[in-house]
């Protein structure tokens, strides 16, 4: 097995931060020099370490280990295998374990390792998104209860969860969770899983169980008049906006859920009030929404006009002409249409044809010599006494 | 679809055969040089180091940045230009 021998000096800040998390070594204040963290981490981590190396009998480095072993191993006195395990462990398929890729896996590690510690003191927001889950083994349905008790109230699981909120009490430093509504419990069940695998169960059936069972009931009484109140200050205060009301709907599903639990009085004056207000702010909106099982409204969408044959409600105007189309329009108002034209033309043409036929038909000639009378009339008298003339002549010979 | 470079096309086009380490999209001469110091003269070297991390994205952008200290783009590009070859090609 090799031995890492690593100044911390050498380490950056974050590194030593992540290791004192790991070994679960409260951290200085955050403008603290890297000194202290340096300082911070020989003092436990070395030590604890050289207590590991100096025996080799299993039982010192079992216990040494034991407490490190399931959550907080250093990323890089480990194995390439032991490695592989703890990120496997966090879900992480890791590839092989080369040179070149050791540093990029410790990377990846310690930076889990970072957030598991973050989940422990941050528990709260997580919790929030574990729904509660129904499975029937026993030691599951301790855990569950975290998110159950508040539903469903049996006592037994409430000594459960008290009694692994006081594990969590007592392991993590702050006590954050539990200034959070009842709700909000079940983020310590994260943590508390795996600290179940070091604390064997009769802890279950200890004296603490009852008395902090007592201590959780005014809790739990306390949390949802608190929660009552407030949502009831809310609903007073006027929920005039739409945004509200969703919100409201969320605390008072939530406010229901806890109220199974605990059978103090606040409960019935919660499940009144919410209930009601909530139906009428909402009825006042839209008095003319049905009611929903599942208290979903949703209004039509109003359609779009024009579209898929829906009747136009708005006309657009003519398409606009340009100046050239307009020039072209007055123009041809003002001169003779086409069809008028045409017309004429037939008219003109079948007066002509008429004129043609009536000619060929009747004495062309004497058309043609009234024609000329009328023009050259002193001329064709003249050629007419010339003709008589030389009628009487040859009629005398 | 997002716009990939010519520098791109060009190296998924075909096999990667002996083409340098600054063929590659988003490595550049200063990122390439680094590389290229650290062992990774050859496109096919780093796609070896691409492929021993599983093709995982964000072990390999960390492992480009620790590396030569290419930058989020430069790791996306080179990440991606990665990728294409090896879905059109392995």
């Amino acid at each position: 097995m090799p031995v890492f021998v690593e100044d911390p000096a050498h380490f950056s800040k974050s590194r030593l931060k992540s290791d004192l998390v790991a070994h679960n070594v409260s951290l200085p204040p955050a403008a603290s020099k890297k000194e202290v963290y340096v300082e911070l981490h020989l003092k436990h981590i070395d030590q604890k370490n050289a207590a590991d190396f100096s025996s080799d009998e299993e039982d010192q480095v079992q216990d040494a280990l034991s407490p490190e072993d399931a959550e907080i191993p250093d990323p890089s006195g480990l194995t390439d295998d032991d490695l592989k395990a703890a990120l496997l462990k966090r879900g992480v398929k890791a590839g092989p374990i080369v040179a070149s890729t050791r540093a990029l896996y410790e990377k990846k590690l310690s930076k889990l390792l970072q957030s598991d510690g973050h989940d422990q003191l941050n528990g709260a927001e997580k919790g929030v998104l574990y729904s509660d889950s129904e499975e029937e083994e026993e030691e599951e349905n301790g855990d569950e209860a975290d998110a159950e008790s508040a539903c469903t109230g049996a006592e037994e699981d409430k000594r459960e969860t008290v009694e692994q909120s006081d594990q969590a009490q007592q392991e993590s430093s702050q006590n954050d969770d539990f200034d959070y509504p009842q709700c909000f419990l079940p983020s310590s069940r994260l943590h508390v899983r795996a600290s179940r695998h070091r604390e064997p169960r009769p802890k279950w059936n200890s004296g603490n169980a009852l008395k902090s069972s007592e201590q959780n009931w005014s809790r739990c009484t306390q949390i949802p008049a608190g929660i009552s109140r407030a949502s009831s200050v809310d609903q007073r205060s006027g929920l005039g906006s739409g945004l509200d009301t969703p919100v409201v709907n969320k605390c008072t599903m939530m406010n229901q859920s806890l109220y199974y639990t605990p059978k103090a009085s606040p409960r019935e004056r919660g499940m009144k009030l919410p209930q009601e207000p909530v139906k009428d702010t909402f009825k006042d909106l839209l008095p003319d929404a049905e009611t929903t099982p599942t208290g979903i409204y949703a209004t039509r969408r109003r359609p779009i006009k024009g579209a898929a044959g829906r009747p136009i409600q708005y006309a657009y105007p003519d398409t606009p002409a340009s100046p050239t189309t307009l020039e072209r329009r007055e123009v041809e108002r003002r001169l003779v249409p086409i069809h008028i034209q045409i017309l004429v033309f037939l008219i003109v043409a079948c007066l002509l044809y008429l004129i043609y036929v009536c000619v060929e038909d009747s004495s062309f000639v004497a058309l043609l010599d009234s024609l000329s009378q009328g023009s050259e009339s002193e001329e064709g008298l003249l050629v007419q006494t010339e003709a008589q003339d030389t009628l009487a002549l040859s009629e005398q010979e | 679809m997002s716009s990939t470079s010519q520098k791109h096309k060009e190296f998924v086009a075909e096999p990667m055969g002996e083409k340098p380490v600054m063929a590659l999209a988003g490595i550049g001469e200063v990122l390439g040089k680094r590389l290229a110091e650290k062992g990774f003269d050859k496109a096919y070297v780093v796609l070896g180091q691409f492929l021993v991390l599983k093709k995982d994205e964000e072990l390999f952008r960390d492992w480009l940045k620790d590396t030569c200290g290419a930058n989020a783009k430069q790791q996306g590009d080179c990440y991606g230009c990665l990728k294409e070859w090896c879905d059109a090609f392995l």
